[in-house]
């Protein structure tokens, strides 16, 4: 294999767990429990910068190359740690300011603001994380090894990501599929039941925000080691959309099947249009993108709204759909 | 004082833009209960019309007429062609809101495809200059917030005072006792569809007049702040709307001033859930309690 | 009863009702007089709102008849409902909250001709003169008692030949129960409007009815004269399950 076409598989490779976690993190959210976190990828860029300050060493080492709020030089795994770390209490914050007290059609407007704020934030404040431009020059830590081919470095950090991914899904299925996994459901099926039980519907909403947060949190920071370089672009809050769209198509609540919609969705499709024969307008070719997930959403939730692979459904998992909201909405169809 | 009474002038600007959207998008998710985050989208094709009707000649003013109705149009035809097969098919809220985020992905992908990523501006002088003390506003200005003044003013009193209106308020509390009432549910909600659009089309065209470049993009970045200002005001409520633009938009513009222009958006998302956390509902929702909840 | 001789009436032939598909109400039959009233009585849960609510499409309709003056009205649009005469006061929900009083009342004369509307709210609130000192009050700010009386009133606008009453005397005060049962529900029969009343407060409800239908689990267990049924022991031995 030639050293390019090593690398273009070990990107894709890199890129799929990457979007796997990330898109578990929503699931157990939105999958699993029913949370709306319209804010979702504000906490991969969390995970992201964080990785890449406690990576990087103090600003000003940097010679005013770059500037960002703190540096510090961790050996791995801690940058990873620390990310999941900062992402689970930056969902703990903000999860606390939304989840308790708004009602949840606010909530996921709320989300939505403060993801927008977040990028606005991080581009104008150029101390955060050095404005627009970014942070770069973001430590792999398996090129921190030394006498060890540039090859050979990249699939160590193959290696890892496979590893992590392996890590999250199964501890995934420990989750989900524990008498814990079933009061996630039961808050998204039916609150009021879980309620009654004695269970505090918020407190899981609260608890999967933080989970989901620090998975998404780790997700950035590998994708930023990776990548060597983490921007506002990367991040702005339409893109949280495709993760909702991995979820859908994948299935709701079902941990491979998120899997598979991770692959196709945030990997495939942007591969697809590669040999799409529409010339190679970078533009043209984004707008493509963002075209045919969107059609796919549409298509998933019309025939197939369980997704690829459904979420095993057990029989106290039947859909009730009652209420004045969802009433309303027959009402407003006219039916 | 000078600084902020100009100040001031510009946050009147962006209140009267905020204000015609922020009614239209409030009014429509009061009657059908569809958080229509493609709402942006409609502003920003409405704006292109406007834009090809302007650049072959048109004045701005009847190509914002031309917007208003092809807005009404595109939203009625949206509602029709996708949200009400997809309600009927059985999708609950949420799954409505991410319908509704497809849709404005794919228009605005599909108009950013079809326009190219570049900037685009209307012909269209902004007129003298008009000075009311501190205050500066061009002729330009003055007619949005006249036609800002108007329409909502206009939407209120339809909704306050005639038959249709109270049909809508109606339906927008109680939907199974309008049609006990003999209220035809489908074409007041269509019309809901439809007034929306003609806002999102004058207020799109008003916005982009405003900041005098725009793309395929525009319109649903600026749809963030318009949800800012209808959840401030309590959302559901067109008048909370409008006081909602006009909190959000003086508090930018006077921020801007004194702070950190590139942070006013900032400040006004600030200000919305410092409220929020006080006032769950919004500022100004009478009887929010009474209004429907969506879970 | 033959569905022809029943005028302007509704009559239900083995109509079958429920939510999501499942049946809560089964193959009730039973019909209302022109001019006449009858009730339905029954326990907490017997189904007897859910009736009322499969005919303005609030319940899912699963299987039967409901006709009114000799048209099936089983498959129309609901908003269709009052243009053939047919007015109802839902149990919850009755009123517009947000809308004021006078509005409310409007509303209910929704396909009045417009020029007619101001004087037949001026006729209601002369029949209800509690209400016409609130007609400026928003209908959420209102006390139980006069919530209902508003929703009569509104459901009266239209000056409908059949009534669908669900449980109108909840939350009143005996004066406003009595004023209700024994003078309004009479009159407006009197004047020839059909009336199905669902009530809790049996005896009151059998007093001025002219047939009573016991329904228990979703299905009419007993249906009488209403002159037969005289007391608590008679009722309590059909809510046992006495055919
Ligand atoms: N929207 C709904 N969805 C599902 N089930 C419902 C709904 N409304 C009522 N039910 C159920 O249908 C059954 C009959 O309810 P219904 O309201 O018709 O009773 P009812 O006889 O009017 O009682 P009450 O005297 O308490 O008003 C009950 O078991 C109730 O739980
Ligand atoms: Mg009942």
């Amino acid at each position: 294999m030639s050293a390019a076409t090593q690398y273009y598989i070990a990107t894709i490779v890199v890129y799929i767990c990457v979007n796997v976690i990330g898109a578990w993190g929503l699931d157990l959210q939105f999958g699993v429990t029913g949370v709306l976190n319209f804010a979702f990828i504000l906490f991969q860029a969390a995970g992201a910068y964080t990785a890449a300050m406690l990576s990087l060493g103090p600003a000003s080492a940097s010679g005013g190359f770059q500037h960002y709020l703190v540096g510090f030089k961790l050996p791995f795994p801690l940058p990873l740690i620390g990310a999941m770390l900062v992402g689970g209490a930056l969902s703990a914050v903000i999860g606390l300011i939304t989840l308790r007290r708004l009602r949840s059609d606010y909530q996921a407007m709320v989300m939505l603001v403060i993801s927008v704020v977040a990028t606005v934030v991080a581009e104008s404040v150029v101390g955060l994380a050095n404005g627009s431009a970014g942070l770069s020059l973001i430590p792999n830590p398996a090129k921190s090894l030394t006498g060890l081919t540039l090859q050979t470095q990249n699939w160590l950090f193959v290696g890892l990501c496979v590893a992590l991914m392996l890590i999250v899904g199964v501890l995934m299925y420990g989750l989900v599929y524990s008498p814990y996994g079933r009061v996630l459901r039961g808050v998204r099926e039916n609150e009021a039941a879980v309620e009654a039980m004695g269970r505090s519907a918020t407190r899981a909403r609260l608890q999967v925000f933080i989970i989901g947060g620090a998975l998404a949190a780790l997700s950035g920071a590998l994708l930023a080691q990776f990548i060597g370089a983490w921007a506002p672009s990367e991040w702005l809050y339409p893109e949280t959309f495709v993760f909702f769209t991995a979820v859908i198509v994948g299935g709701r609540g079902s941990i491979s099947g998120v899997a598979i919609g991770a692959a196709l969705v945030a990997v495939g499709i942007q591969q697809a249009v590669q040999y799409m024969p529409i010339g190679s307008d970078p533009t043209l070719l984004a707008a493509l993108e963002w075209i045919i997930t969107g059609l796919l959403t549409l298509i998933f939730l019309w025939l197939r709204p369980q997704g690829l692979l459904p979420e095993r459904r057990r029989r106290y998992l039947r859909r009730v759909k009652t209420g004045f909201a969802a009433t309303k909405l027959q009402e407003s169809a006219g039916t | 004082m000078a600084v902020f009474i100009s100040a001031v002038g510009f946050g009147v600007v962006t209140a009267a833009i905020l204000a015609i959207s922020a009614v239209g998008f409030t009014l429509q998710f009061s009657v059908t209960n569809v958080f229509n985050l493609a709402f942006g989208s409609v502003m920003t094709l409405s704006g292109f019309v406007a834009y090809w009707l302007n650049h072959a000649g048109l004045n701005i003013w009847v190509a914002m007429a031309a917007a208003a109705v092809s807005g009404g149009l595109i939203s009625l035809a949206i509602n029709e062609a996708i949200y009400t097969p997809f309600i009927r098919h059985g999708l609950n809220l949420f799954g409505m809101v991410i319908v509704t985020i497809s849709v404005a992905v794919i228009f605005d992908h599909g108009l950013q495809a079809a326009v190219g990523p570049t900037f685009f501006s209307y012909t269209a002088p902004a007129g003298k200059a008009f000075r009311f003390a501190d205050f500066v506003l061009t002729r330009q200005e003055l007619i949005i917030v006249g036609i800002a003044v108007l329409l909502t003013i206009l939407v209120q009193v339809a909704l306050q005072y005639t038959r249709v209106g109270k049909a809508m308020r109606g339906l927008a509390i109680n939907a199974s006792l309008a049609r006990a009432c003999g209220v035809p549910t489908r074409g007041v909600i269509a019309l809901a569809w439809f007034v929306s659009g003609v806002l999102a089309g004058v207020g799109g065209v008003a916005l982009f007049l405003d900041i005098s470049t725009f793309t395929a993009t525009t319109g649903s970045e600026f749809l963030i702040v318009i949800i800012a200002a209808a959840v401030l005001g309590g959302i559901g409520s067109p008048r909370g709307a409008v006081l909602g633009a006009l909190v959000v938009g003086i508090v930018t513009e006077v921020g801007a001033a004194y702070w950190n222009a590139e942070l006013k958006d900032v400040l006004a998302f600030g200000v919305l859930i410092a409220v929020l956390l006080v006032r769950p509902q919004g500022l100004f929702s009478r009887l929010a309690t009474e209004r429907a909840i969506a879970r | 009863m033959s569905v022809s001789d029943a005028g302007e009436a509704p009559v239900f032939d083995s109509v079958s009702a429920g939510y999501g598909g499942h049946e809560v109400v089964h193959d009730v039959s039973l019909a209302v007089g022109q001019g006449q009233i009858a009730c339905i009585v029954g326990p907490n849960g017997a189904g007897k709102s859910t009736l009322l609510r499969a005919i303005t499409g609030d319940a899912q309709f699963l299987g039967g008849r409901v006709w009114l003056g000799g048209e099936e009205i089983s498959r129309i649009p609901s908003n269709r409902l009052i243009k053939r005469g047919l007015a109802w006061v839902p149990q919850v929900d009755d009123v517009f909250t947000t809308l004021t009083v006078r509005e409310n009342l409007e509303l209910g004369g929704f396909l009045l001709p417009r020029k007619g509307v101001a004087a037949r709210v001026d006729e209601l609130l002369d029949t209800f003169p509690l209400l016409a000192g609130m007609t400026s009050r928003v209908a959420g700010r209102l006390s139980g008692g006069e919530r209902k009386l508003l929703a009569i009133a509104r459901a009266l606008m239209p000056a409908p030949s059949a009534l669908l009453l669900d449980e109108p005397t909840a939350g009143l005060s005996p004066e406003m129960t009595g004023l209700v049962l024994q003078n309004q529900i009479p009159r407006l029969s009197a004047s020839g409007v059909a009336i199905l009343l669902v009530e809790q407060r049996a005896l009151e409800a059998i007093a001025v009815s002219s047939r009573v239908h016991v329904m228990v689990s979703g299905v009419i267990r007993a249906s009488r004269e209403a002159h037969e049924v005289t007391d608590w022991d008679e009722l309590a031995r059909v809510f046992l399950g006495e055919q």
